[in-house]
């Protein structure tokens, strides 16, 4: 077990490390430059002091090398558009990501996972077909309509909810204030991600009620309920888990937009700002953390199944 | 409700009065007779994360409002936005135009209580805008300034390399003074994350009371300003992204003030029978530029026949929702003093357009395609850059094009990345984009042969008289001088059609029905006289 949390964290830091070398060749290789120093008025000689001040003008691999060795001492440079370290600004807003992105999963799950066996136990019923045609629309509605239509319905028309931000300005921060806030961007990210729990919840819990050890758990007398949860859904959960990790990178895209519409100061609104700045520091930045944060989720479960299914082992 | 009787009624409006007038000195010599909350927040919205040092490069336009409320310049906009004193009380010059001698205010303190001096003055400039190394934002407006002195603690010269009548519209043009004794000897004046995020101190109506990063920035009055204390106490910049968000927040009235970026948003807004809006046309103009150092666009002709065949009323009605103004040149009306309506304008007529380009040598084949001598079709290549409605406007001149049998090839390309194809390589055809000033009519540097291929003179259009005549009106302050020299420019630009002009857009701000005092100019003037800004009860 050991060895192999050590191989796997080991190849871990490889791929974060080919992630961050193809990161910063793709966005130096990006055409434009820095919004610093590109913009309408800038003149020339403007272009050269702020490319050396930046330190735009030695080679792109020597620049690599420089942001590396920061990097591995925990120093992710300045950035261009926010003039503070990367570090300060991703610790202020990472938070805030994680709290809508967790909540957002969080509501999925218990919201999914109910509906997934719901249809699954009744395979071809209304109560299915409902489920799966309500995944598919939920599949195919793009978030930033979907946050608009929220925004106009709960915020405008029925003032139900707060418009966007995280808290009221000038009121104290409570936790009732934080959920007013809080509801309507992570409903809508719960709904881009929830279908696919749902289906995959279906489809795994279908196969797996029709296996032979079930209708003998059935046939033995079992309570059907104890049948279904013991039985059938601890074996079912297992593609489920791994569909939960896959979902991680696209709740962090699925950020991008909602914390956009939303005014909401996370992480996801930051990436779009730096790519869209061509801030590198930044945008390295946010790659680290979002890369991190797939690897690790991607180890956790890995970890998970072993702990769900016992003939799964690590060695 | 019981009766008043007429007397108890007048003692306690007095009543009122007095405390309203004990609240803020300047309510008696307001002309706004009526009441205000002195406790009110306004709340507005900008794009982005602020950088409270405005000269720096990262300081776009997110921050400008901001900034223009925590600090002062020596000069700032009237309503009828002509510049007039703010930190310096009146300005000379001399004899040859070369130095501008400014007397600065006494007794007014930074927001820390330290006092304001001329020291501060020479330190923006020296120190931060002229100094080459820092690139400062905007610093290639002030490259005709050679050096600024201190004249005493209450005076400053700026020494010119060229008469520049203009100096005083350009220090109002988001040109703060800073604070000396905090940035003197500060190694990097970008990257002090203590003054620039943290703790600005400026000499304007409003200082920084928190600023929460990615939610929003609040701003409490200056019991100190200099000139007459603001009539809010709270001002609020909550930063939203998202442009049709923030029109629901002023629709849930969470945003008492909103500079509506997209006038599609603004039927919708109009329903609202709480919000009232103002229109006023910007100093801001469109434009489309062909590139002049290639050969088919050095014929007037050509130019006029490109201008001729746009449909621009139409076209400010589909992509500005009517909410512009034709535009004919590079002065805006918004410029009653110089603004000329009566240069040559251009209706659309793409049958004289068709006739002017047969008169620069094209011929119309049988499939109506416009072709040159070897019969090869007149093809201009338009690269366009995503920002605003650049795109959707281009996408309509290309069809405007192609009915006179001009193929029209577009590049979407990231913003960024037009920039630095059109702006700095020149490396393009055609391009549409616009141009924001100070409101002075000194467009010089946008028509200057000596700024093509380098400056802002995008489209390369080289002219010696065009030149001459806007060094002569750089050359002397005298109101009527300068009156027929910008006209003479006017009318030989519009003539010339060194670019074609499309229209300059509405500036639209949406208020709270409560709100008052903001007047109906573009927003830079509204926020020059925020401290007149109130809220009724």
């Amino acid at each position: 077990m050991t060895a192999y949390l050590v191989r796997r964290v080991g190849t871990g830091i490889v791929t974060l490390l080919l992630v961050t070398m193809i990161t910063f060749g793709l966005m130096s290789a990006a055409p434009g430059g820095p919004a610093v120093i590109v913009s309408m008025t800038t003149t020339a000689s403007q272009r050269a002091a702020l490319t050396a001040e930046y330190g735009l003008n030695q080679p792109v691999p020597v620049r690599y090398v420089l942001w590396l060795e920061h990097a591995v001492t925990g120093n992710l440079g300045t950035s261009f558009d926010y003039s503070e370290p990367v570090t300060s600004v991703l610790g202020q807003r990472f938070p805030n990501t994680a709290l809508l992105a967790f909540t957002a999963l969080a509501l999925s799950v218990i919201i999914g996972i109910p509906l997934g066996i719901a249809a699954a136990r009744r395979r071809g019923s209304l109560l299915d077909a409902l489920i799966t045609g309500f995944s598919t629309v939920g599949l195919s509605i793009p978030d930033f309509w979907l946050g608009t239509l929220f925004i106009i319905l709960f915020a405008v028309t029925l003032r139900w909810l707060p418009v966007s931000g995280m808290t009221t300005v000038g009121a104290p921060v409570t936790a009732g204030n934080l959920l007013e806030h809080l509801a309507m961007p992570a409903s809508v990210l719960c709904l881009a991600v929830l279908p696919n729990i749902v289906r995959f919840t279906r489809s795994s819990m279908a196969t797996v009620l029709d296996l032979d050890y079930i209708r003998t758990a059935h046939a033995k007398g079992l309570a059907p309920a104890r049948v279904l949860f013991r039985h059938a859904l601890k074996n079912a959960l297992i593609p489920v888990v791994s569909t939960i990790g896959l979902l991680v990178p696209a709740l962090l895209g699925g950020s991008v937009i909602v914390e956009s519409v939303f005014a909401w100061p996370g992480m996801g609104r930051l990436a779009v700002q730096a790519a869209t700045d061509r801030d590198y520091p930044m945008v390295m930045g946010v790659t680290i953390v979002a890369g991190v944060i797939v690897i690790c989720t991607n180890l956790v479960v890995d970890l998970l199944y072993a702990v769900l299914d016992p003939r799964i082992q690590y060695g | 409700m019981a009766r008043v009787s007429g007397r108890a009624a007048v003692a306690a409006v007095a009543g009122l009065a007095m405390l309203a007038a004990t609240a803020t000195p300047s309510l008696a010599s307001s002309r706004h007779k009526a009441a205000y909350n002195p406790n009110a927040t306004i709340t507005l919205a900008t794009n982005a994360d602020p950088t409270f040092m405005q000269w720096s490069p990262t300081a776009y336009a997110e921050s400008d409002l901001i900034n223009m409320m925590i600090f002062s310049g020596l000069t700032k906009w009237s309503a009828s936005a002509t510049p007039v004193p703010d930190l310096a009380t009146g300005w000379t010059t001399s004899k040859n135009g070369l130095t501008w001698t400014f007397q600065l205010r006494h007794g007014v303190t930074w927001q820390d209580g330290k006092p304001f001096t001329s020291a501060d003055v020479v330190f923006t400039f020296e120190g931060l805008v002229l100094n080459p190394k820092l690139g400062a934002e905007g610093a290639s407006n002030y490259a005709d300034i050679a050096s600024v002195t201190a004249d005493g603690t209450y005076a400053v010269q700026f020494h010119l390399k060229a008469p520049w009548a203009s100096l005083p519209a350009y220090l109002a043009y988001y040109a703060p003074i800073e604070p000396a004794h905090i940035l003197q000897g500060v190694k990097d004046p970008w990257t002090d994350t203590q003054f620039d995020e943290q703790h600005p101190v400026g000499t304007g109506p409003f200082e920084l009371a928190k600023y929460v990063p990615g939610q929003y920035v609040e701003l409490t009055r200056n019991p100190h300003y200099y000139n007459g204390v603001a009539k809010v106490k709270t001002i609020v910049f909550q930063i939203i992204p998202n442009a049709n968000t923030q029109a629901a927040d002023l629709l849930s009235g969470d945003l008492s003030i909103l500079s509506v970026q997209d006038a599609q948003l603004l039927a919708h807004i109009k329903t609202d029978p709480n919000v009232q809006v103002m229109t006023t046309t910007q100093n801001t103009w469109y434009m489309i530029g062909v590139n002049q150092n290639l050969p088919q666009f050095k014929n007037v002709k050509v130019r006029q026949a490109l201008e001729y065949a746009l449909n621009r009323p139409a076209m400010i009605k589909a992509i500005l929702d009517g909410y512009g103004t034709v535009a004919n040149g590079p002065i805006a009306p918004v410029q009653k003093a110089f603004y000329d309506p009566h240069v040559a304008s251009y209706p659309y007529n793409p049958a004289l357009a068709k006739k002017l380009l047969e008169q620069a040598g094209y011929k119309y084949n049988a499939q109506g395609q416009a072709v040159n001598a070897q019969g090869k079709q007149f093809t201009i290549n338009m690269p366009t850059g995503q920002y605003g409605y650049l795109v959707p406007a281009t996408e309509l001149v290309q069809q405007y094009w192609q009915a006179i049998g001009i193929k029209v090839v577009i590049n979407v390309e990231p913003w960024n990345n037009w920039i630095q194809q059109v702006v700095v390589k020149r490396n393009y055809q055609a391009m549409l984009a616009w141009w924001s000033t100070p409101t002075d009519p000194d467009q010089y540097p946008y028509f200057a042969s000596s700024a093509a291929n380098v400056g802002y003179n995008i489209p390369n259009y080289r002219n010696p008289a065009l030149d001459k005549i806007f060094l002569a009106a750089r050359a002397t302050t005298n109101l009527a001088q300068r009156v027929k020299l910008y006209d003479q420019a006017q009318v030989l630009i519009a003539q010339q059609q060194p670019y074609g002009f499309l229209w300059y857009p509405e500036d639209i701000l949406a208020t709270q029905s409560n709100v008052h005092g903001v007047p109906n100019a573009n927003i830079a003037i509204d926020v020059d006289q925020v401290n007149q800004w109130y809220v009724s009860p």
